[in-house]
């Protein structure tokens, strides 16, 4: 059955797939050596020249993965570990052992908004890379270039804003199962995409980009929205959600200044059909009349970011970017009579709202020499908003509306001692409606040894503003106390990195590149829920704990002919001080991490393969358990290790005008892992599961692609 | 021309998003005329009574419901009459579209119906598409016990502001503001005064008999602990024995010996919230109601309740007689008064209401949704989990009723019916109760909701039927 549609899909393409006269386009380019990149940099340049360590996924790695959303993309990332959430659908990231609050998305330069942040605890299902050139990552504290919450590391996402072609058309459709569900409508994953793009004059590019991407949930043992019994099996394991997302740029460019306007739109809604069935019986007449209590949330993000850089007086660069952008999550909640497919007492309203006014300038070249730039620069960011992420009520007229401002100015210089040696200090100061002004450090140094070697020390701080919740939570009743605290600090966050890598073309044909790095970040003044009175008793935010991670990794990569192979492995070891509980232990725990990547093309056939794997190794924690008499104690809970596995074909057709991915992802069928890293638990208890995915599932994506000179 | 083929790619595409469609497979159910209730008392009805018929849905056309008549010892024409009249012995009455019920008008004719009379009514035919006769098909007017009904007691939605006191054997409510009274004196042999545990009241002993030497120093650092609701089990000893126990007041027995008598420092609970919470949620407490300090001594078979505000250095004096036939004599500090609160006491066997409930390590909690049943008035009552027994309710008659079984704690059935612990409130479906009230009657009760239907807190269903 599933064939036949496929094949049904091939028709509706062959219409339009003899487009001969159209010039060929690289999609299967084998990867560029020198990898221009713009995070962390003061003036865009290669990775080699770099200071500061980036890793790059470039357009060609997210085509060969059908990466439709910064999920997809992620998770074969040494130390970067994705954290799906079933229930909401949401993905976070994890880094170092710090989970998505502590790790700043930005989109070209400025932080991205999200319903519970900006810039941080990011929903990475909710990016589309439909336009995107590469996404920059760097590991470890980035707060003098990129401000708070940049703690764990940052991610940069780069969009495409020029093009050699007069007219790019692209198109593409995506059909994929999830786990083994697939159906037209009902089931597994369905995504369309058109995106154009054309130079309007030999200065003036625009583009643009329409996507929707409508994942119908996994079912699993789930029956749906129409079924009527209370036993718990309405609804879906995982929510449909339904996202569509529209993009667009103009770009100006002429000699020495250029300008542009880039716009996002999102809508995104998610069903949630509830498991609880009432039956409302009628004990009179014996029957039932089934309602259950449903639920729609719509996602709305608005983007715009404006840009200029250029260069005044003579030789100053400045790179100016102004952005407003919104994000509201509403909620609409009825009553679903299931028999008659009818809603009843139906609520609706805005429960999430969230703005930000952000802009940063930069100002390089300020006392330029052959060995010595400085760059200074100002960020200001005002967010406003209200509901917090853990209510879903919908908010009256009275709802209190919060406001976080910073103004921050920053300053970074990059002195070249000799030919070998740079130096790259920087610092920032952070100004707060909030806070008390904030100080932070950087420091890197780079070193080379003729033309294989380089070393870098990268030392790097970062600030962690509390979020919504911690700040401003109030719950208290008869039974409970919880109150947020209006007088917390940030918690402060210091990261050094040492990265030694070599390159060696051992023969004309085999290129190694190898990179060892050992790492440290620490974390103080950890905001934790404490008691603050026992009795009655009370809870309260507080900065109290500290953190500390310490590992070592080494990235490798291997060029032979057509083939690319990456392979990394990580020893990460995690120590937490919970100063709130005192018989915590602190002991270091440590979790291994493998990855690897492989490429392999066929010219001849047009055709690459790929196979992208990640072994994230058993991991420890400490909770509070109870022993064999009941009283609290401090174990260790594990949860064990798991891969994950995906493959891919890339195939194009035609001129290249017409390229078809086959893929499987999850290939080693993981759907959830077995922890007993849970508190409250007693001492052997069995451990639960932690889902993780939906199993394996197959893809197949269909781009057309027309350029025209 | 390669636009042209793009644009009709492009239309192919939408193709996929447009025809999105949902098939639904509609399930039809059968069209069901039943009596709402099964019985009512034919000596206490008035000379003319309604007596209803629902539809399982609203009627989508016109049609007809036939009900046959069985009398003893009464005669129509004579000692009674219906509306539309009975045709031997066959009433019809119509089935409106639109409507989602229609009634039988009864009237008593003669006076001399007494308790050997029984009218029943059947329902034998229903003329109506796909329709079928089951639930309440008869409906008898006598003199027993009730059969059984459902019931939705006026709670008060997710604030719980009521107190609702039902007597199973007569179907009657009655609705007291939960925050009406402060103290309930006992009427019976004993003389003991229960706070109330619905507000989240405490109390505790302080060492003066002196009501008026009491000053705000003495007793600041007692208040904290004296509360519902302090994580700390101390706070055990402050409120009443949750199971109902007249002993176990946390009040001591008041004495005739007036040196015995100490005074008690009263927290005075919370005010019925105002909030309306989210879906779901209950809103319980409002505002703290603030402290008295209280002294209760004995006059012959009354009470005589001394009471001032913590730091006044007088105090009021009222004495309170014990109620016959009543359970308690309620007093509040709102009227200075004594008010009415509960029914007779073999008037009533279980009350919808907050109240106060004792966590072990963890001290006295407040509940909400809690039903307890008239341990004074000698009502008990035991729970029956189906998993266990494998009798479900419909199928539980007085054969499966074990004497032994039932228990006079005021909590048996308590909160025990529903779970509130994670997100979804729901009832459970595999729990019922066994009733016995003070005539000996024994009930069986099922929860049949929790919530209303847009997911609001606080309006309880639940259904009985007498086991005979």
């Amino acid at each position: 059955m599933r064939f036949f549609r496929y094949s049904l899909l091939f028709f509706f393409i062959n219409f339009s797939i003899y487009a001969q006269d159209i010039q060929a386009v690289d999609t299967l380019k084998v990867e560029t050596l020198k990898e221009v990149v713009i995070t962390g940099q003061i003036n865009p340049q290669s990775v080699e020249k770099s200071v500061v360590e980036v890793k790059v996924i470039s357009r060609n790695d997210i085509e060969r993965q059908a990466g439709n959303t910064l999920a997809d993309v992620l998770n074969n990332t040494l130390n970067l570990n994705i954290t799906p959430n079933t229930a909401s659908g949401k993905s976070g990231v994890s880094l170092f052992g710090l989970d998505s609050q502590y790790f700043k998305v930005l989109l070209d330069n400025i932080p991205l908004i999200n319903e519970e942040g900006v810039g941080n605890n990011t929903d990475l299902t909710l990016i589309n890379l439909d336009d995107i050139e590469r996404i920059e990552i760097v590991e470890g504290a980035m707060g003098v270039q990129y401000g708070s919450n940049a703690v764990s590391g940052i991610i940069n996402i780069i969009t495409k804003k020029s093009s050699k072609n007069t007219w790019d058309i692209t198109t593409y459709v995506q059909e994929e199962t999830v786990g083994e569900e697939y159906e037209w409508f009902k089931k597994g994953r369905h995504i369309q995409s058109l995106s154009i793009g054309h130079n309007i004059s030999t200065n003036l590019y625009a583009n643009a980009t329409v996507t929707r991407n409508d994942f119908a949930g996994f079912w699993n043992e789930k029956k749906g929205e129409s079924y009527d019994q209370n036993d718990g099996l309405r609804g879906h394991e995982w929510l449909p959600k339904v996202q569509q997302t529209a993009k667009a740029l103009l770009s100006f460019q002429k000699e020495r200044f250029a300008v542009f306007y880039r716009f996002e739109y999102l809508n995104e809604g998610i069903d949630k059909y509830d498991a609880i069935v009432d039956p409302n019986e009628n004990s009179s007449t014996g029957t039932t009349n089934p309602s259950a209590i449903d639920e729609i949330y719509t996602n709305n993000r608005f983007y715009h970011h404006l840009n200029s850089t250029g260069t005044i007086f003579k030789n100053m660069a400045y790179n100016v970017s102004l952005s407003y952008q919104k994000q509201t999550k509403d909620l609409e909640r009825y009553t679903y009579r299931i028999k008659s497919d009818e809603k009843e007492n139906i609520e609706k309203g805005e429960y999430q709202k969230r703005s930000s006014v952000f802009s940063k300038g930069t100002f390089s070249n300020l006392f330029q020499t052959n060995n010595f730039n400085a760059q200074a620069g100002y960020e200001t960011t005002l967010i406003e908003g209200y509901g917090s992420a853990g209510s879903f009520e919908i908010l009256g007229a009275d709802a209190i509306s919060q406001k976080v401002n910073l103004y921050d100015v920053f300053s970074t210089a990059e002195w070249q001692l000799n030919e070998h040696f740079s130096l790259r200090p920087g610092m920032r100061v952070s100004f707060s409606n909030l806070f008390d002004p904030q100080y932070i450090g950087s420091l890197s140094a780079k070193q080379t040894f003729g033309e294989d070697w380089e070393l870098r020390a990268i030392l790097g701080a970062a600030n962690r503003t509390p979020d919504y919740d911690e700040l401003f939570t109030y719950f208290v009743d008869v039974n409970h106390n919880v109150q947020g605290n209006p007088n917390l600090n940030p918690e402060k966050g210091v990261s050094a990195f040492f990265h030694i890598k070599k390159s060696t073309r051992v023969t004309e044909k085999l290129r190694l590149k190898n990179k060892v790095s050992v790492n440290y970040l620490g974390l103080k003044e950890r905001i934790e829920l404490i008691v603050v009175n026992q009795s009655p008793l009370a809870f309260q935010y507080n900065n109290i704990d500290s953190y500390k991670a310490l590992g070592a990794f080494s990235e490798n990569e291997f060029f032979y002919q057509n083939l690319k192979a990456q392979l990394g492995f990580s020893v990460q070891g995690i120590s937490k001080i919970l100063d709130s509980n005192t018989q915590a232990s602190d002991d270091f725990l440590f979790n291994l991490q493998l990855n690897a990547n492989v490429a392999y093309g066929v010219p001849k056939w047009n055709t690459t393969f790929s196979l992208f794997f990640k072994y994230i190794g058993k991991e420890q924690q400490f909770v509070e358990t109870s022993d064999a008499e009941g009283n609290q104690i401090y174990s260790r809970g594990t949860t064990d290790a798991y891969s994950w596995l995906d493959t891919t074909i890339n195939k194009s057709f035609f001129d290249k005008n017409l390229t078809a991915t086959l893929g499987c992802r999850n290939l080693l069928n993981v759907t959830s892992v077995n922890t007993t890293a849970f508190s409250g638990g007693g001492h052997n208890s069995p451990g639960i599961q932690i889902p993780l995915g939906y199993g394996r599932s197959y893809f197949l994506k269909l781009t057309y692609n027309i350029n025209l000179n | 021309m390669n636009s042209l083929k793009f644009i009709f790619f492009s239309l192919s595409l939408l193709v996929f998003t447009a025809c999105s469609n949902d098939d639904r497979n509609g399930s039809s159910e059968p069209f069901v005329v039943a009596f709402e209730n099964l019985s009512a008392n034919i000596a206490e009805l008035p000379n003319t009574t309604t007596i209803a018929l629902v539809y399982s849905e609203t009627a989508a056309q016109n049609g007809e419901v036939r009900l046959s008549l069985q009398t003893i010892n009464a005669t129509y024409g004579t000692d009674f009459t219906t509306e539309p009249a009975a045709v031997n012995n066959e009433i019809f009455i119509p089935i409106q579209q639109g409507t989602t019920g229609t009634s039988l008008i009864f009237n008593k004719v003669s006076a001399s119906i007494d308790e050997t009379v029984e009218i029943k009514f059947t329902i034998t035919q229903i003329d109506y598409p796909s329709s079928q006769i089951q639930g309440n098909t008869q409906f008898s007017l006598n003199s027993s016990a009730s059969l059984g009904r459902s019931f939705e007691p006026n709670v008060g939605g997710p604030n719980e502001g009521n107190q609702v006191y039902i007597d199973l054997s007569s179907e009657t409510e009655t609705v007291v503001a939960r925050d009406n009274w402060d103290l309930g004196f006992y009427s019976g042999n004993d003389f003991r005064v229960m706070i109330n545990g619905s507000i989240y009241m405490a109390a505790a002993q302080l060492q003066t008999t002196n009501i008026d030497a009491v000053t705000q120093s003495d007793v600041t650092d007692l208040q904290s602990q004296v509360a519902v609701g302090t994580f700390n089990p101390v706070n055990e000893a402050y409120v009443d024995a949750p199971d109902g126990a007249i002993g176990g007041t946390t009040i001591a027995a008041i004495s005739e010996n007036n040196d015995n008598n100490k005074v008690y420092l009263v927290n005075l609970g919370y005010e019925v919230g105002t909030e309306t919470p989210l879906p779901g949620s209950v809103a319980i407490t409002g505002d703290t109601r603030g402290w008295k300090k209280i002294r209760i001594l004995r006059n012959g078979t009354d009470y005589v309740l001394q009471y001032a505000n913590i730091g006044d250095t007088n105090h009021q004096e009222v004495t309170i007689s014990k109620s016959e036939g009543y359970n308690f004599t309620f007093f509040s500090f709102n009227t200075n008064t004594t008010v009415s609160v509960e029914p007779k006491a073999e008037n009533w066997d279980i009350n919808f209401t907050v109240f106060t409930n004792i966590i072990e390590f963890a001290g006295a909690y407040g509940f909400s949704d809690g039903v307890l049943n008239n341990r004074k008035g000698g009502v008990t009552a035991y729970l029956v989990n189906t998993n266990e027994t494998s009798v479900s309710y419909d199928d539980f008659t007085s054969q499966h009723v074990n004497a032994s079984n039932f228990e006079a704690d005021q909590r048996t059935i308590g909160s025990s019916w529903r779970d509130v612990m994670n997100e979804d409130k729901v009832i459970y479906d595999h729990i019922f109760y066994v009733i016995k009230d003070p005539n000996g009657n024994i009930y069986k009760l099922k929860f049949t909701a929790l919530l209303n239907d847009a997911g609001e807190r606080g309006y309880p269903e639940f259904k009985y039927n007498l086991l005979q």
